[in-house]
């Protein structure tokens, strides 16, 4: 656990750059600084290990002032990620990941073997431990920028926009890895990023820096997302807010209907039978899962007896009660057929619903203001 | 060219080829102890920067042989110590090396320096074990001009007695005999060629990184 109380930081010049912040980054979750540019957030985290010292006020690690500790091992047992990775361009990889087992005085053998699980870990091919990092590409140093953080198993880490140099797909896959890789190790994180969407992606807490150091709100991404403290922060999560707040919202007594079904190898008559004036239907397999959507006002439908899989279009995305309403909502929108399908727990189709229907049950709900999208 | 004096004269050569090199390389090693604390220094606090790089900008332009000689009446050594020639070139490496130390630290990427810190390196040792490192293509740079340059420039010393090969141009020109000059001229050339290869091997040896991003 890391807590900040009243603590401020004034640069040499009278900027401040934290200003009486009051925090908990609670253990084993991930909390996010977000907040526009200059806002003090880099500053918070350096704070934690000293990088900066602090003006007033203190920070306690696991109930003990950090200045009570020297600066040199408290370092050592925290964690560091940094934007461009920070990596040792003179150093090999392998070398580069171990270099706090080095600095904490294991011996070569073991802290090379360390090295080499953590390479693993963070899915680099063993083939790059003898590389120098100018041989690797943006996405891969910050790995390795990851992989040298958890060398010695310290149980904070900070992260300053760790992925934010890298192209938006590469990023998705990093942030994907960082989460699984967070699920197995259940560190307590402090990651810092001006990306709202990344906070929300990534924080169990999000906390909002305001211009000149100051906490504007401390929450989960949903609470943010729904309760906005005050305008900055609304600003800050933007219009679309509803939409992205969606994530939060589970579809369980989301009410769906059913919709004209057939079977592969049904016939195409009784089909068009079934859908009457309506144009889509609902392919089943024999355990009721959806297979795809058959539009029977196709012009060959005569030309076709029977129903084939050859004719079916997509059913995309399927939801359960669990699944999120943003996740309802992407299926109803990328499905041809207007509907976003609902199955249970075996994957048996259990009802669909129309994008009108979604907006119509959040706009009951009350929950989140869904605006025009 | 007289071949019969060369052969003649073969340990004597050998001896002023041997008292050039110790002339030309003692200082650079001299000068390069000078110019890493105070490369360092100017690296740490900026200001010192531009009033460092204009000492060393004036120190250089003193002329060599005026330098040989006033240094005797300085620090009070004989005129024909061979120290004075070592001083006075080891002045001209520190003040030619500073700059290069200076730049090759300040070419440390912020981002590196930082993470050091962070994960908890101490001061001296980020200094020696990852400023310094990164910083060695430019020291290196520098150390292959001010090695050439010291070689050439020992024989001025030649003037005031002291000079390795330099001798040979003096006592050829008193003589008017063109030997031992064609042999000096040859032999610090050569001189400066290895001394200039040992210097890009051994680069080649301590910065192996440098290469890799290219060669990738
Ligand atoms: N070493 C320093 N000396 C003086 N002022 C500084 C220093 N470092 C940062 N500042 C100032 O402190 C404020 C906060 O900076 P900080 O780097 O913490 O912001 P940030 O939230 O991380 O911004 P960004 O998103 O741009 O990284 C800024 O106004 C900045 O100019
Ligand atoms: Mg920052």
């Amino acid at each position: 656990m890391i807590k900040f109380e009243n603590v401020t930081k004034r640069y040499p010049g009278g900027t401040v750059a934290v200003d009486e912040l009051n925090l908990t980054v609670p253990p084993g979750k991930i909390t996010v600084f977000v907040g526009p540019s200059g806002c003090g957030k880099t500053t918070s985290l350096r704070l934690i290990n000293r990088s900066i010292e602090l003006t007033s006020g203190r920070i306690l690690v696991d109930g003990r002032d950090v200045t009570s500790v020297p600066a040199v091992a408290l370092r050592r047992g925290i964690g560091y990620v940094i934007q461009h990775g920070g990596l040792f361009p003179h150093q090999t990889v392998i070398d580069n990941v171990a270099t706090v087992p080095y600095l904490l005085g294991w011996d070569k053998k073991k802290a090379r073997a360390r090295a080499h699980e953590l390479l693993e870990r963070v899915g680099l091919p063993a083939s790059f431990a003898k590389r120098y990092p100018a041989q690797l590409s943006g996405g891969q140093q910050q790995r390795v920028g990851v992989a040298r953080a958890l060398a010695a198993d310290p149980p904070i880490m900070l992260m300053d926009e760790p992925f934010s140099a890298v192209d938006p797909i590469v990023r998705a896959s990093l942030q994907e890895e960082f989460l699984r890789l967070q699920q197995e190790l259940g560190k307590t994180i402090v990651l810092v990023t001006h990306d709202i969407d990344e906070a929300i992606k990534l924080g169990d807490n999000v906390a909002v820096f305001a211009e000149g150091g100051k906490l504007a709100q401390l929450d989960s991404p949903a609470r943010i997302l729904a309760n906005p403290a005050d305008e900055f922060v609304e600003d800050l999560v933007g219009r679309d807010r509803g939409y992205r707040g969606l994530s939060f919202v589970t579809a369980h007594d989301l009410p769906v209907h059913p919709v004209p079904t057939t079977a592969l190898g049904a016939s195409t008559a009784d089909a068009r039978a079934a859908v009457r004036d309506q144009r889509w239907v609902l392919a089943l397999d024999a355990d009721r899962r959806p297979l795809g959507w058959l539009d029977v006002s196709q012009s060959d439908m005569d030309t076709v007896d029977t129903v084939e899989s050859a004719a079916l279009l997509s059913v995309g995305a399927t939801f359960t009660g669990d699944s999120s309403m943003r996740r309802v909502l992407d299926g109803a929108l990328a499905s041809p057929a207007g509907y976003s399908v609902g199955v249970d727990a075996d994957g048996a189709f259990t009802g669909a619903v129309s994008t009108a229907e979604v907006a119509q049950h959040l706009a009951s709900q009350d929950r989140v203001s869904v605006e025009p999208l | 060219m007289r071949w019969d004096w060369i052969q003649n004269n073969l340990e004597n050569i050998g001896e002023l080829l041997a008292f050039h090199l110790y002339l030309a390389v003692v200082p650079v090693v001299l000068g390069l102890a000078l110019a890493l604390p105070i490369g360092f220094l100017a690296v740490r606090w900026p200001r010192l920067y531009p009033p460092m790089l204009a000492t060393s900008g004036v120190l250089f332009s003193i002329p060599s042989l005026a330098l040989f000689i006033i240094l005797p009446g300085i620090i009070g050594t004989q005129i024909l110590d061979p120290i004075n020639i070592v001083i006075a070139l080891t002045i001209y490496a520190g003040a030619l090396l500073v700059r290069p130390v200076a730049d090759g630290l300040r070419s440390v990427p912020d981002h590196v320096r930082q993470s050091a810190t962070a994960i908890g390196y101490e001061r001296w040792r980020q200094v020696l074990k990852v400023e310094l490192p990164i910083a060695l293509p430019f020291v290196f740079a520098g150390l292959r001009f001010v090695t050439v340059a010291n070689i050439s420039m020992v024989s001025v010393g030649a003037l005031i007695g002291i000079g390795g090969l330099g001798e040979l141009f003096t006592d050829g020109f008193q003589r008017n005999f063109v030997t031992p000059i064609v042999v000096g001229m040859v032999l610090s050339v050569a001189l400066a060629l290895i001394a200039d290869s040992v210097i890009v091997l051994i680069q080649r040896v301590l910065t192996p990184w440098a290469r890799a991003g290219r060669s990738s």
